[in-house]
């Protein structure tokens, strides 16, 4: 017991004889470890971790995207079955030339997801140029946050509503039934124009516009006579006006062609955040390796650079 | 039937549009339905977003419009 403790005390007071810990300690405070005479290999590794941690993450949101993709692609692909038979009938007329054109922009509310969200604005902006004029109205409804913060550059001026966290549940016909209602009242239109992201398989998402017309230009075209001619062809029955059919038919229609519009964009999202999260980890991997194969060199090196001392010394001293 | 053709149908007077009243009936038969098959679909058709309007290039305060009540 008393040999120990004297032993303790005497390995205190000797240390600062025995080894050079000031200068060591005083070069620790600034850079590195103790008894670091070569290039230090800290950073590279700690670089390594952030990358390592980084492709944990990406792969656990790619597993995410997959698993919610899965649900909702056969929602998608059931509500498709909503906007056909409006198509057959109402037809669906892009080059339709009215004066309130109204541009409803389908997004996501997040990122990371690859470049659909700025497919849709820029489609957007194109539908926009195209149908702009004199004396024509050109107004913007926004779904989503992102399409919202690209818009607000540069035509914040003709942004009329915008709607966002709309995936906080389940996407589901009510929900979009009574955006479509909100965006119905708030806005006055002769065309709607829906952009959105149709998917088409995981990597592949074609950019759409669906086309809703106001009652009065559909009674106006099928008039002239024009695509809609055969909707004269129809009988109505019970005691309701064309107009009023035409009016009820064309507000379930937008309601429908709505949900499909957001369904699919939804389906587009997790399908591109699944491939944009699959080539992030691919990439992380292979920085991973640029980097491991760096470390180990410069290990290597410094290794050979101690051996070669110690033998320069040694040899030195016995010549 | 008779009563209905000369005038607007009662809903659109009360200023709603057919997708608004359509919930509405459509909410209604999902009130008709027995127990377990009931608070399921009630569950299912839940609505949250936000909505705000722009006027001059400025968002207006959004409005929360959610079922869900923590929300």
């Amino acid at each position: 017991m008393a040999m120990a403790a004297l032993r303790r005390e005497s390995r205190r007071f000797a240390t600062p004889l025995i080894t050079p810990t000031p200068i060591y300690s005083l070069r620790s405070e600034e850079h590195a470890a103790i008894g670091v005479r070569y290039i230090s290999t800290q950073i590279v590794r700690n670089r390594m971790k952030s990358v390592k941690n980084i492709q944990k993450i990406t792969k656990a949101m790619k597993m995410v995207a997959a698993s919610k993709l899965r649900a909702i692609q056969t929602k998608a692909e059931n509500s498709r079955g909503l906007w056909q038979p409006f198509t057959a009938l109402l037809g669906d007329t892009p080059s339709v030339d009215v004066k309130k054109n109204v541009i409803v922009t389908v997004s996501a509310d997040k990122g990371l997801c690859g470049g659909i969200n700025s497919t849709s604005v820029k489609v957007s902006k194109a539908l926009y140029r195209l149908t702009s004029g004199p004396e024509k109205e050109n107004k913007y409804v926004i779904l989503g946050e992102k399409a919202k913060a690209q818009l607000v550059r540069d035509s914040k001026k003709d942004i009329v509503l915008s709607l966002t966290e709309l995936q906080k549940n389940p996407l589901n016909y009510t929900q979009v039934s009574v955006l479509a209602d909100e965006i119905l009242k708030n806005v006055e239109f002769d065309a709607l124009r829906i952009v959105y992201n149709k998917f088409q398989s995981v990597v592949s998402f074609v950019p759409t516009t669906a086309t809703v017309l106001a009652p009065e230009i559909v009674e106006r075209e099928c008039e002239s006579g024009g695509k809609l001619g055969e909707l004269d062809s129809y009988e109505i029955e019970g005691g309701d006006t064309k107009s009023e059919i035409l009016q009820n038919l064309s507000e379930f229609q937008f309601s429908c062609v709505l949900f499909n519009a957001v369904l699919e964009n939804a389906c587009s999202e997790q399908g591109a955040r699944m491939s944009a999260m699959d080539s992030s980890s691919r990439n992380a991997g292979e920085m991973l390796d640029r980097l491991t194969l760096t470390y180990n060199r410069t290990r290597q090196a410094s290794i050979t650079t101690e051996l070669t001392e110690i033998i320069s010394g040694a040899s030195a001293l016995e010549g | 039937m008779s009563s209905t053709a000369a005038a607007a149908p009662f809903w659109r007077a009360a200023g709603m549009t057919y997708v608004s009243y359509s919930n509405l009936c459509a909410n209604l038969v999902r009130n008709c339905l027995k127990e377990p098959h009931k608070s399921e679909s009630l569950n299912r058709e839940k609505v949250h977003f936000s909505l705000s309007k722009w006027a001059n290039g400025k968002p207006e305060k959004p409005v929360l419009r959610s079922d869900t009540p923590d929300a």
